[in-house]
């Protein structure tokens, strides 16, 4: 009986200990992506930064500006996803914020072809 | 109290469950579930339009044979001639502060239109004013002291007459970023032939410099 005992106890313990790590798993956590954890978190900045766009004479956005990027989130990854009216996305991108004096400009590139005009809204985030 | 004895089922039981939570934290690590620094936010834009008309515009013309003396500023029609000594350029712009238009918004599209009244085979070129003018003083001699783009933003045909219109979206939207501007010089970059448009002094309105712009802010 004592050993039924045991041994139940090693699969339940095994069973408890793998679900907890497929559970991780699930959540999409992987390195650099947003999960629907509730792990705390602490940004370089907590203020809302301002984009704006560039466009071509095709009215083409060729590149977003993110304006005043505080000094700490040197080295952090800015993602920018431009976003039509229902929100879905018209392109996507992404760099490291580089090291520099006061607030950065940081110019984002590689949308592909988004027609200014479709844009409603920008969604961005800074990982570090 | 029961005394614990360490035997060789404990010690499976004891090893199993070290090495399970070894690889749980080790696995969760390399998810990168570490203190990340995250900060995601959003920002929705206002769209709208700017339409503008002869009422924000200014135009002049320039002539090299009479450098000193100021052409445009009253004259209703815009002259643009690429004979050697004898050339004429073309400017226009409009006053977007009627938009109210903050620096961090910007031009979506924009779309001048002239209308060519005398036709000549030339190709009419735009190429973008960065410093200030005015219609009333600008002559030949002070071109030098323009700042004015080295590429054409666009180029229409001057070959036939009737209403032109070409795409500025790229120059308006830089000038709402730089909080003014200062519009195009017309000149022909092919062709011998003098084109004349219609300036905003024009008698008939609907042949005076126009621009449609559509924004973001």
């Amino acid at each position: 009986m004592k050993r039924l005992t045991r041994i139940i106890g090693i699969a339940l313990t095994a069973a408890l200990v793998s679900v907890g790590v497929a559970s991780a798993a699930s959540l999409g956590l992987t390195t650099g992506k947003l999960g629907a954890g509730s792990a705390a978190v602490t940004g370089c900045t907590s203020s809302s930064l301002t984009a704006t766009r560039n466009v071509d004479n095709n009215g083409n956005v060729t590149q977003v500006n993110v304006l005043s990027v505080p000094q700490a989130c040197a080295g952090q990854t800015l993602a920018v996803t431009l976003e039509n009216s229902g929100h879905a996305s018209l392109g996507a991108g992404s760099t490291v914020v580089g090291a520099c004096t006061g607030g950065c400009t940081v110019n984002v590139t590689g949308f592909g072809t988004v027609a200014a005009a479709n844009l409603t809204s920008y969604a961005l985030s800074l990982t570090g | 109290m029961r005394r614990f004895r360490l035997s060789p089922l404990n010690l499976v039981v004891a090893l199993l469950i070290g090495s399970l939570s070894f690889a749980g934290v080790g696995y969760a690590a390399s998810l990168g579930l570490v203190s990340k620094k995250l900060h995601v936010w959003s920002q929705t834009l206002t769209k709208g339009t700017c339409n503008q008309t002869s009422t924000t515009a200014a135009d002049t013309y320039v002539r090299q044979a009479n450098p000193n003396s100021v052409a445009g500023g009253t004259a209703t029609t815009l002259r643009i001639v690429p004979t050697a000594g004898s050339q004429e350029y073309s400017f226009i712009t409009f006053n977007l502060s009627g938009c109210s238009l903050p620096t961090t918004g910007g031009a979506d599209s924009a779309a001048l239109s002239v209308f060519v009244t005398t036709a000549g085979n030339d190709t009419i070129s735009l190429f973008p004013v960065y410093s200030s003018w005015s219609e009333s003083t600008l002559n030949w001699n002070g071109l030098g002291g323009l700042t004015i783009g080295s590429t054409a933003t666009t180029t229409f045909s001057g070959a036939t007459t009737g209403a032109k219109t070409v795409p500025v979206t790229a120059d308006v939207d830089a000038a709402i970023k730089a909080g003014t501007l200062w519009g195009w010089e017309l000149r022909a970059t092919t062709g011998t032939a003098n084109v004349v448009l219609a300036s905003s002094e024009n008698g008939n309105a609907a042949r005076r410099p126009s621009m449609t712009l559509s924004y973001e802010k």
